[in-house]
C-alpha cells in the first residue's frame, strides 16, 4: 500500500467525520423543528438542499479518489481500528437512544412522526460516529 | 506492553512521519502507538524492528499483566 493511498485514506476519514457531524446536526434539526412548529415541509425542503450541498462540498472537494467509495474497511490498521470502534459507539448510543425512546414515547407519541424519528436515530448515529472519530484520532 | 520506538526514532532522526511514510502506515499509527494506546499488529511491529535493524523483542517490552 503506498503513502499516498495512506494518506488518501487519514483524508478520507478526517472528511467523513466532520460529514457525520454536519449530517448529524442537520438531521436532529430536521427532526425536532417540526416538533415546534407543527409543520415540516420548509424543513423537509431546507434538509435536502442541505445535505446535497454538504455532500457535494465533501465529496468534490475532498479530494480522495473515487475508488474509495467500494472499499468498507481502510487499509491502514489503525484506521481501521477506530472506525470499528466508532460503529460500536454507533450501536451503544443507538441502543440507548432506542432505550429512551421506549421509556418515554407515550409522552410524545400524538406529536412525533416515523419520520420525525427515523431522522432522529440517524442523527444520532451520524453524530456519535462523527464524535467518536474525531476522539479517537487525537494525538 | 511498553515500547521504546520513540527513543529509537529520535535516536535516528526521524519524525513520525517519516517513520510511518517508511513503513507505509499512518503517523496516527506512530503517533498511538509510541503513546502505548494502540497496540500493533505482528507485521507493523516487525516493520518497525526492520525499519531500525534490530530485534522485536529491543523496541517492545511486555508488562507483568500482559
Amino acid at each position: 500500500m503506498s503513502n499516498h493511498d495512506i494518506k488518501n485514506e487519514e483524508k478520507f476519514m478526517g472528511q467523513n467525520a466532520w460529514f457525520s457531524l454536519f449530517m448529524g446536526v442537520t438531521l436532529l434539526i430536521i427532526s425536532v423543528y417540526p416538533l415546534l412548529t407543527q409543520t415540516s415541509a420548509p424543513l423537509l425542503f431546507f434538509g435536502t438542499a442541505a445535505f446535497l450541498g454538504s455532500f457535494c462540498m465533501f465529496v468534490i472537494r475532498g479530494g480522495f479518489t473515487w475508488k474509495m467509495k467500494y472499499h468498507l474497511t481502510y487499509k491502514d490498521e489503525y484506521l481501521n481500528t477506530i472506525d470499528t470502534i466508532a460503529y460500536k459507539h454507533v450501536v451503544l448510543g443507538l441502543l440507548f437512544s432506542m432505550g429512551g425512546v421506549y421509556l418515554f414515547s407515550d409522552d410524545l407519541a400524538l406529536e412525533v412522526s416515523h419520520t420525525m424519528m427515523a431522522s432522529f436515530y440517524l442523527a444520532v448515529m451520524c453524530l456519535i460516529y462523527g464524535v467518536s472519530i474525531l476522539w479517537q484520532s487525537k494525538d | 506492553m511498553q515500547n521504546n520506538i520513540a527513543k529509537f526514532r529520535k535516536e535516528a532522526g526521524l519524525s513520525q512521519q517519516e517513520l510511518a511514510d517508511a513503513i507505509s502506515v499512518s503517523r496516527k499509527t506512530i503517533s498511538t502507538v509510541e503513546t502505548n494506546r494502540f497496540t500493533p499488529s505482528v507485521i507493523i511491529a516487525l516493520k518497525i524492528a526492520a525499519n531500525f535493524n534490530m530485534p522485536v523483542e529491543s523496541l517492545f517490552i511486555l508488562d507483568e499483566a500482559d
